[in-house]
């Protein structure tokens, strides 16, 4: 069912629309497991770092990593309660809006963004940091959706019905290359792209999709010298295991040291700062030393679990906005699982994709938990018993 | 399901599936696959990658093994000692006082304070080594230190270190370990694979910075195989009195070039003990002696103050009589001796003349004999006795070029070959690192039949090089019956548990003369010693024990030819017992100065060398003397104690002990005498009684002794009430003059003390270089 403009502001109806049908249980647990799992891995994988402070930023203190994330866990877990309360109604009224308010911030980046690693990517307000190309995301899921919804699944002229969305990527991806973010450019395409496919886009257009993506690469590769690097990294990392090759050795050495059970929770050794980006973007590494190729499977499982529960929750959707945002958030979800672990284990070429619910990122983990509230509050509209 | 309007749902349902198998079912299929290989195919590739950087082996296997002389006493042996370094990261996070630090560790290991300091500030690292291998109780307080203070930046590691405990001796044959306790010279390097033992012991957990793991407390102790203690040949009683007496004759001759010694078991081949000289402190292997030092001071820059200490460095760590090759001189005629009896060429029946010279094929000027006028006519005995190179030019012209090479060859000194125009080279093959090998004229050179001027040079030791231990070595086979043993140092290794890991049997490598040769070849050179009149080494005998030798005096033919300036080598090789040799002696002495007012020749320096260490060494072998009545008659005597003895009582002590004696004062017993009773002093002696009078507590100055005829010295020095005793044999004190003596000219002694001399034949005869 649709909600009217009038009715989004009066929260006693939203009260009352609580009561008729609850969020997905299964698919909340299955949120906090994994949250619990993550904060407890940034406890184990962050301690080393936090203790020797070779950067001078945690003063020693061990937990600094794990209370912080901690403090963001909590206040995530809030974010998903009550983005799971909005009714999507309200997503779509606003999804222009914010996509207007991402682009703002995005065009921001490049002028007053902080710089670290040779790229802008982060605003910064004190302590506080944002990226905008999180927000991207979202963004492009909520307002694609609403205008598949006003096309009422018609995406078969080009004019009308591909142009529009190819332009919004075009915009946000030319603005990303700025900063540059490059998988954050892949992932904004690829889950564009996700949801024309689930709109209704004729196949025809992703083929040729395909094809201009497949070109665009080699030009990149041909004229962004730093890609190309990445590429050999990617296909001998030992042959550089000092220099480029570092990050995904270590990884390598991490992970293959888990062997079938681990080395037990807390007993990685890689960490204490030979792989870098322990807690963060490779901390599902120290999760295979420590807990082996059974407790990385059995993540991964959950992982699955919770994917395939949301694809679950959207298939059963009432409301096409409502099927298509919750179809999207789990792409992404989905998305972003299989590229961290695919480039954690050297599957991808390297490049900086964090695990969500599990990295350590203040501001990513409340976006994430966010989504996962909009998917509950899809979950309030499937028909009992369905 | 929702509904499109005018659109089929049932294509939606199908894509929405499509990405849900794709995303929630293949990507993860895909991922478990990944995981699969990473983790349980190439689990222990990539564990045993991460395991090697992440452990750091501790700077050394404390187990070093022991190395022993012969009868077990310890050469070298390792200690457990502390590293002390710093964690400066650390002392920067807990903010510990870096001044507080540098005060108190440059004091407990008296090391620079700024110096620390500087190391403390290094805020960026987790390991900065302060100082290595520290004692026991220094290390005990810097704990002690880091308690009081609660530090946590200074850290202590276990090390281990390599005590010498008798210093200099046998440095060369022992050798030293680096830092990293890996043998860098001697036995330390050569059986460095049996002493460091097994694979590193202690492994500690280490972050990417070398830091310790937190929680790294658990890190593995994987103890290897402990060192093998290596028992060696070497007699440190032999070696101390061997390193003794070359000592003090690099003293007493002013030698400019270094020095060297080997004793050898004749019969085995196992080496009792090894001098070169300088010797340096193997605890304190980098230290060069006080004149080098000033050298290295005196340098311009820096660059030239640190090449200087290295070339000093490498010198003295020189092993000369294993690394420097040399003309043996007159040492060699025991080989063309040898070889000239066992082939038949001559024997002792033959008789040489020499006219002072002698002409051969191929040299424009005839070879002279060290004796100008020549020795005349002589037996094969008198020939070698007088070191006679006419005779021994004509003794090796009897051999001929090719039977002397095969001679040579078999006693080990070059190894033909095929090619006859390649120089011939050989080594003994010892057990020890930095052998040299001989340098010999190719055949085709010395076997020209135009061209006997080689032949004739090798036949008394020159034109060829070779090391002293070559020679040694040959010079063994020559009196032990004729059988080459090869050379060694090391006779067993046990493991730690005390089992047995290899013995070494001594190694014959061939018979070179035969049994009966070897019996008149030992005769013969026991005449050279032995006889007092015609022997060129009858200073190097002994008083009661039967000693065969052979002087040597190279002269340093290229050196002269290069710059003009003559040098020797001057040498003596001596075995003993005669009759049944045990062990063989070689002194070598290189380049004695002019200015001691001694004839530079073997038989003037070299070979009373050899008798005094040889006088040490019988005795302690357990080799009894047997004096004949008429050494018994010339011998130096002990003092009697005659106070509270009547006059007449006294005067027949004295008169029984061989020692006549002047009385100053008048009573009726004596209250002192000079010397003081049981020092040893020369027969005939006259000594001092006292009869009440006070003794002058006056102090002489000794006097220039050198030259002097012994008795002469004896009565000349008792007039002040100072005394001599001969540590050479003393057979005539009229024939014999004094070469050293241990109080230098000008130096003061009191009345009664004694000095010590070595004894030269006065014999003008005996002046020569031979």
């Amino acid at each position: 069912m649709r909600y009217d403009t009038a009715r989004l502001a009066d929260f006693s109806a939203l009260r009352t629309e609580e009561k008729k049908s609850g969020v997905d249980q299964i698919f909340l647990i299955l949120v906090l497991i994994l949250l619990c799992l993550g904060v407890i891995m940034v406890l184990s994988a962050s301690f080393p770092r936090a203790w020797y402070d070779p950067a001078g930023v945690t003063g020693g203190n061990a937990a600094y990593y794990f209370i912080r994330q901690l403090i963001f866990a909590g206040a995530g877990v809030a974010a998903m309660l009550l983005a799971s309360r909005f009714p999507m109604g309200f997503y779509r009224r606003f999804a222009p809006h914010f996509m207007g308010l991402t682009i703002a911030l995005l065009a921001l980046v490049p002028l007053v963004g902080v710089k670290a690693n040779g790229s802008r990517r982060w605003l910064g307000v004190g302590s506080l940091t944002l990226q905008p190309s999180e927000l991207a995301k979202l963004a492009v899921i909520l307002l694609f959706a609403a205008m598949i919804c006003r096309r009422r699944g018609r995406m078969r002229a080009f004019r009308t019905d591909i142009l529009p969305f190819a332009l919004i990527l075009a915009l946000i991806v030319g603005l990303l290359m700025l900063e540059p973010h490059f998988s954050a450019s892949i992932i904004i395409l690829a889950i564009g792209a996700a949801m024309l496919f689930l709109g209704g886009a004729p196949l025809g257009w992703f083929a040729a999709a395909f094809g201009a993506a497949g070109a665009g690469l080699g030009v990149l590769l041909i004229f962004f010298p730093y890609a190309s690097t990445r590429i050999s990294t990617w296909r001998d990392p030992f042959s550089s295991s000092s220099n480029e090759g570092y990050q995904i050795v270590q990884s390598l050495y991490t992970i293959g040291s888990g062997g079938l059970t681990g080395v037990g929770l807390g007993g990685s050794r890689q960490k204490y700062l030979y792989l870098p980006e322990e807690h963060n973007d490779f901390i599902f590494s120290v999760l295979c030393e420590e807990l082996g190729f059974l407790g990385a499977a059995l993540v991964l499982l959950l992982f699955a679990l919770l994917i395939l529960r949301g694809f679950q929750i959207a298939l059963h959707c009432r409301d096409p906005f409502s099927f298509l945002v919750a179809a999207g958030i789990t792409t992404l979800l989905a998305l972003q699982v299989f590229l961290n672990v695919a480039v954690v284990t050297n599957l991808l070429p390297c490049t900086g994709i964090s695990l969500p619910l599990f990295s350590y990122g203040g501001t990513a983990l409340i976006l994430q938990l966010a989504e996962m509230g909009i998917v509950l509050s899809a979950s309030r509209e499937v028909e009992a018993g369905s | 399901m929702h509904k499109w309007k005018n659109t089929p749902g049932i294509g939606m349902l199908r894509r929405t599936l499509f990405l849900m198998a794709v995303c929630g079912i293949a990507s993860f299929l895909l991922l478990f696959w990944r995981l699969y290989v990473l983790q349980i195919t190439d689990h222990e590739k990539y564990e045993s990658m991460a395991v090697s950087q992440q452990l750091r082996q501790a700077a050394s296997s404390p187990e070093r093994g022991k190395i022993v002389d012969r009868n077990g006493f310890t050469l070298a042996i390792s200690a457990s000692v502390d590293n002390v370094y710093l964690s400066p990261a650390e002392i920067e996070s807990y903010g510990e006082d870096r001044d507080l630090i540098a005060d108190k560790l440059a004091e407990i290991l008296g090391l620079d304070r700024s110096e620390i300091y500087e190391k403390a500030s290094r805020t960026g690292s987790w390991y900065v080594t302060v100082a290595r291998k520290v004692e026991k109780e220094t290390a005990q307080r810097v704990r002690e230190f880091k308690e009081e203070y609660g530090i946590r930046g200074v850290r202590l590691e276990t090390d281990s270190k390599r005590y010498y405990p008798n210093a200099t001796l046998a440095c060369h044959l022992i050798g030293f370990v680096g830092t990293d306790n890996t043998g860098l010279e001697g036995i330390e390097a050569q059986y460095n694979a049996f002493l460091e033992g097994g694979e590193p012991k202690t492994l500690r957990e280490v972050n990417a910075y070398g830091a310790d793991m937190i929680f790294g407390e658990y890190a593995e102790y994987i103890p290897g195989g402990s060192g093998c203690d290596v028992v060696t040949t070497i007699d440190s009683t032999i070696q101390y009195y061997v390193e003794k007496h070359l000592k003090q004759a690099v003293v007493d001759y002013d030698i400019q070039n270094g020095a060297g010694a080997i004793a050898m078991d004749v019969n085995t081949g196992a080496i009792l003990a090894m001098v070169s000289l300088d010797d340096y402190d193997l605890n304190d292997f980098l230290a060069v002696s006080a004149e080098a030092k000033a050298v290295v001071d005196a340098a311009t820059s820096r660059e030239e103050a640190a090449k200087l200490l290295r070339a000093f460095q490498d010198r003295q760590w020189r092993n000369k009589a294993l690394s420097d090759t040399y003309e043996p001189g007159s040492t060699f005629k025991i080989i063309t001796l040898s070889m000239a009896l066992d082939c038949g060429a001559v024997s002792t029946g033959d008789s040489f003349y020499c006219p002072g010279y002698v002409s051969v094929i191929g040299r424009t000027s005839p070879i002279r004999c060290w004796k100008d006028g020549g020795h005349g006519s002589q037996t094969l005995t008198q020939a070698v006795q007088h070191s006679c190179n006419a005779a021994f030019v004509n003794i090796g012209l009897r051999v001929g070029a090719e039977r002397f090479y095969e001679y040579c060859d078999a006693f080990g000194f070059l190894r033909l070959s095929d090619d006859p125009d390649v120089n011939l080279s050989a080594k003994t093959g010892v057990d020890l690192a930095g052998e040299s090998g001989s340098i010999w004229w190719s055949r085709n050179t010395f076997c020209s039949e135009r061209n006997l001027s080689q032949l004739a040079a090798a036949s008394f030791g020159q034109t060829f090089t070779i090391t002293p231990l070559q020679l040694i070595t040959a010079v063994s086979a020559c009196v032990n019956g004729g059988e080459l043993m090869k050379p060694y140092v090391v006779s067993e290794i046990r493991a730690a548990d005390g089992s047995v890991i290899m013995r070494r049997e001594p190694e014959r490598v061939r018979r070179v003369i035969s049994e009966e040769t070897s019996k008149t070849v030992r005769s013969i050179l026991e005449q050279v010693v032995g006889d007092p009149n015609e022997g060129t080494g009858r200073n190097a005998a002994v008083g009661g024990y039967r000693i065969g030798g052979k002087t040597g005096t190279s002269e340093k033919v290229s050196l002269e030819a290069a710059t003009g300036e003559k040098q020797y080598i001057v040498s003596f090789i001596g075995f003993a017992p005669a009759n049944e040799p045990q062990i063989a002696l070689l002194v070598f002495l290189d380049t004695p100065s002019n200015e001691t007012g001694i004839y530079i020749s073997g038989g003037q320096m070299a070979a009373p060398l050899v008798g005094k260490m040889m006088a040490d060494i019988l005795p302690y072998l357990g080799v009894r003397p047997e004096y004949s009545e008429a050494e018994r008659a010339e011998m130096d005597v002990a003092m009697p104690q005659t106070v509270g003895m009547s006059p007449d009582e006294a005067a027949a002590a004295l008169r029984e002990a061989g020692l006549r004696c002047r009385t100053i004062g008048e009573g009726e017993s004596v209250t002192a005498q000079l010397p003081a009773a049981h020092w040893h002093l020369a027969r005939g002696t006259e000594t001092i009684l006292y009869f009440g009078a006070e003794m002058s507590n006056e102090k002489e100055s000794v006097p220039n002794l050198v030259g002097m005829r012994y008795n002469e010295a004896r009565d000349l020095l008792s007039r002040y009430g100072i005394y001599l005793h001969s540590l050479s044999t003393v057979w005539d004190g009229e024939r014999q003059c004094i070469g050293t003596q241990s109080l230098r000219a000008g130096s003061s002694a009191a009345h009664g003390s004694v000095i010590e001399v070595t004894l030269l034949s006065a014999d003008e005869e005996l002046l020569g270089r031979y």
